[in-house]
């Protein structure tokens, strides 16, 4: 039994048109016992950034805790809103600080960033637990279900899906994938960020 | 030391698997897949069934270092271990409900499997433990009460069922055999139920539950449980019971098989959904409280919140 | 053993919070004392039950472990309210008390302790209830328990469970749990202690 798969729990973020999604499962368990159908791994970080952590449980609350104790270093020292690739790198670094003795999470992240030209960009990055940073175009997937989860949004994930199209598509990849998975699921929730709103909806997943 | 004994001795399980294997390959010639005539089941006229042993001075340890997963995670043979199976007696007969999942790691190989063997019109067994070891020995164990039948001119009793099962798999013990699984049928007696294990355990008894998920399965079997329950209650029970393994167990769970046995036989009672019982409940069916069986559902609105008199008056 | 869950008494509203845990203290396959309270009062309105992680090895489970710890625990979140002249809420307490479990499991010799944090918020007049166990991990919950005996109670309190429940009915849902728990498991606990929580504090009450 690894330690990665002690609560159980799975993250998925994909990139559409002019906006992200991000979705994990709410289930936290004991091993095969599951304790709570309420866990929330996903937290904001900016109107426009998302973190999402799979993995251990106690790790989930601590890395939380401290990047959210970081970020409001940065954003006082900076005065301003941090950008969601400075982001992944302040994840990136935090991890990688505990190199010799990890976090067991991976972290998703998923963001729109600015661009110079006053355009928007969708941004998603996934690391491992030591902080190796994975930047992808299409969509990254990260816990206990994630094998599972690859094999779904390669077959469902299309590039340029509308905020709507974006949000079935993460829904059904994520739904289906924990539906075989026995670590995940307990029901979801799905965040889809567009550049002026966030639509978060949380879904009736299976409960077995 | 043990090795040794048994390489020498003449009626350890091992020398005696030899020995039939050896016989078995001096008729290799008249296999049982050129004649087919047992459907698989052939060497049933050679009285014992025979099977290939791995060829090492220990094969009982041998098998055990590659299927015990819990010992070593990462072993070739992985066994199917999560399931909850249960079976209670009751003035009305036996109630006979099981969940449907399989898995293999944490992959849920399949939510459709069918962990009740209908041995024959008044028997049923459960399925818990390696799903190959409980099929082919239930089924196995299906035709030698048929044979009984013909024999003795009268139906095998449970007892006698669930003893035959017992002794068969006591007499591989410690080949790495894993199964629990509970005999349910109706004979002369009555209603009976027997919990049989590969260890060689053999327990009448009026309700049991095996599998990872079983200890759920009794907290809310036990509490509801009266042995004159109408059939309704019982089946709602086994239904329920089975609901609860579901939601809490990540190794049970998809659907719910649930079977009835009285003195004319089994009978089908249902597929039950777990997670559409968790939101909506098991649907029309007799015994059901209505709504949802999940603790959100049964709950929802109620609140163990205290506000004093003059704010509930400000809220209101 | 320990069980714990919220439930409001004396319609109309009325919130409560009870928490039960067994009282041996066992050593080996010997048990060296019957009468051990592991329900400690943190604040005027704040119950803690503290257990070692079954299965653990038998070094691990030792009790001085879980006693140290608890009452380090104790100790400053009287600190606490000492020095602030109020104490700290249940989130906050719960919050405090999962980050000294999380730095203990990567520190050189870490506790083994699981916790059910059980208080009554007296600002919001609503009953908390905290699942800990002895990684740092936390969650809020209706209803929780540690132990062996988590594997029988808590299917029977997804059925039997009311959050509206009379402090009677809430008693006797309990009663059910201990009950299951001596029918079914090998090495059942003989007594239990239980306490209750609500507006006007803890009080203890033989069942």
């Amino acid at each position: 039994m690894s330690i990665m798969d002690q609560n159980g729990g799975s993250v998925i973020a994909m990139v559409g048109k002019e906006c992200v999604a991000i979705a994990s499962d709410l289930r936290m368990g004991n091993q095969a016992l599951g304790i709570s159908s309420n866990f929330q791994r996903i937290f904001p970080v900016t109107d426009r950034i998302f973190l999402g952590m799979p993995g251990l449980a106690t790790d989930v609350t601590t890395l939380h805790e401290r990047l959210r104790f970081r970020l409001n270093m940065y954003t006082i020292k900076e005065e301003r809103e941090i950008a969601p690739e400075t982001f992944a790198h302040l994840v990136s670094s935090t991890l990688y600080e505990h190199r010799f003795g990890p976090y067991f999470i991976e972290p998703v992240m998923a963001g729109i960033s600015k661009t110079p030209t006053g355009k928007y960009k969708p941004f998603i990055a996934a690391t491992d637990l030591i902080g190796c940073l994975n930047f992808a175009k299409d969509f990254v997937v990260a816990g206990t279900a994630s094998s599972k989860l690859y094999g779904v949004a390669e077959g469902l994930w299309e590039p340029d899906l509308e905020p709507e199209d974006l949000f079935e598509t993460i829904s059904q990849t994520l739904m289906n994938a924990v539906d075989r998975d026995a670590f995940s699921g307990w029901g979801c929730i799905v965040h889809v960020i567009t550049k002026d709103k966030v639509i978060t909806r949380t879904l009736k997943g299976r409960m077995d | 030391m043990q090795s040794f004994v048994d390489r020498y001795s003449t009626t350890s399980a091992v020398s005696q698997l030899r020995k039939v294997q050896r016989l078995a390959e001096e008729d290799d010639e008249y296999s049982d897949a050129t004649w087919g005539s047992g459907a698989g089941f052939g060497n049933i006229m050679k009285g014992s069934p025979a099977f290939t042993v791995p060829n090492v001075p220990d094969p009982t340890s041998f098998l055990r270092l590659h299927t015990d997963d819990r010992a070593d995670p990462s072993c070739r043979i992985k066994i199917q271990h999560g399931t909850t199976t249960l079976a209670f007696r009751f003035q009305g007969g036996v109630i006979v409900a099981v969940d449907s999942r399989a898995t293999a790691g944490s992959y849920i190989a399949s939510g459709t499997v069918k962990k009740v063997i209908e041995i024959n019109p008044y028997l049923l067994g459960t399925m818990a433990g390696g799903a190959a070891d409980c099929q082919y020995w239930e089924t196995y164990l299906g035709m030698h009460c048929r044979l009984h039948e013909l024999r003795n001119r009268e139906r095998i009793s449970v007892s006698a069922a669930s003893k035959y099962l017992s002794n068969l798999v006591y007499s591989y013990k410690g080949m790495g055999l894993s199964m629990g699984t509970m005999i349910c049928g109706w004979d002369k007696t009555g209603p009976a139920v027997f919990y049989v294990d590969s260890d060689g355990t053999r327990l009448k008894g009026d309700l049991f539950s095996v599998g990872s998920g079983s200890t759920f399965a009794y907290g809310v079997l036990d509490q509801g449980y009266r042995w004159d329950l109408t059939d309704e209650e019982a089946q709602e029970l086994g239904r329920r019971s089975i609901y609860a393994a579901g939601h809490r167990d990540a190794f049970s769970g998809n659907t719910c098989n649930l079977y009835h046995v009285k003195e004319d036989g089994w009978k089908f009672i249902g597929n039950y959904d777990i997670s559409q019982m968790h939101y909506e409940g098991p649907g029309n069916v007799p015994g059901a409280p209505g709504g949802g069986y999940g603790y959100d559902q049964r709950v929802v609105g109620r609140s163990s919140a205290n506000p004093p008199e003059v704010v509930a008056a400000a809220a209101a | 053993m320990q069980y714990s869950f919220i439930e409001p008494p004396w319609r109309p509203r009325k919130g409560y919070l009870i928490m039960a845990a067994d009282t041996t203290a066992a050593r080996s396959i010997v048990k060296m004392k019957v009468d051990e309270d592991k329900i400690k009062t943190l604040s005027p309105h704040l119950l803690m039950a503290y257990s070692g992680e079954p299965g653990k090895s038998l070094s691990l489970k030792d009790p001085r472990d879980t006693v140290q710890f608890a009452e380090y625990v104790e100790r400053n979140i009287r600190l606490y309210q000492i020095r602030n002249l109020y104490p700290l809420r249940p989130a906050a307490a719960a919050s405090w008390i999962r980050r000294a479990l999380a730095d203990s499991i990567r520190s050189r010799k870490p506790y083994v302790v699981n916790l059910l944090l059980g208080g009554y918020d007296t600002a919001t007049h609503e009953p908390h209830l905290y699942w800990v166990d002895y990684l740092g991990t936390m969650t809020e919950v209706p209803f929780a328990a540690h132990g062996y005996g988590a594997y029988f109670a808590l299917s029977l309190l997804d059925r039997y469970h009311n959050p509206e429940a009379t402090l009677e009915e809430g008693l006797e849902t309990l009663k059910r749990c201990l009950d299951e728990v001596s029918k079914r498991l090998v090495v059942s606990p003989s007594k239990y202690k239980v306490k209750i929580v609500d507006k006007d504090g803890v009080r203890e009450i033989e069942l």
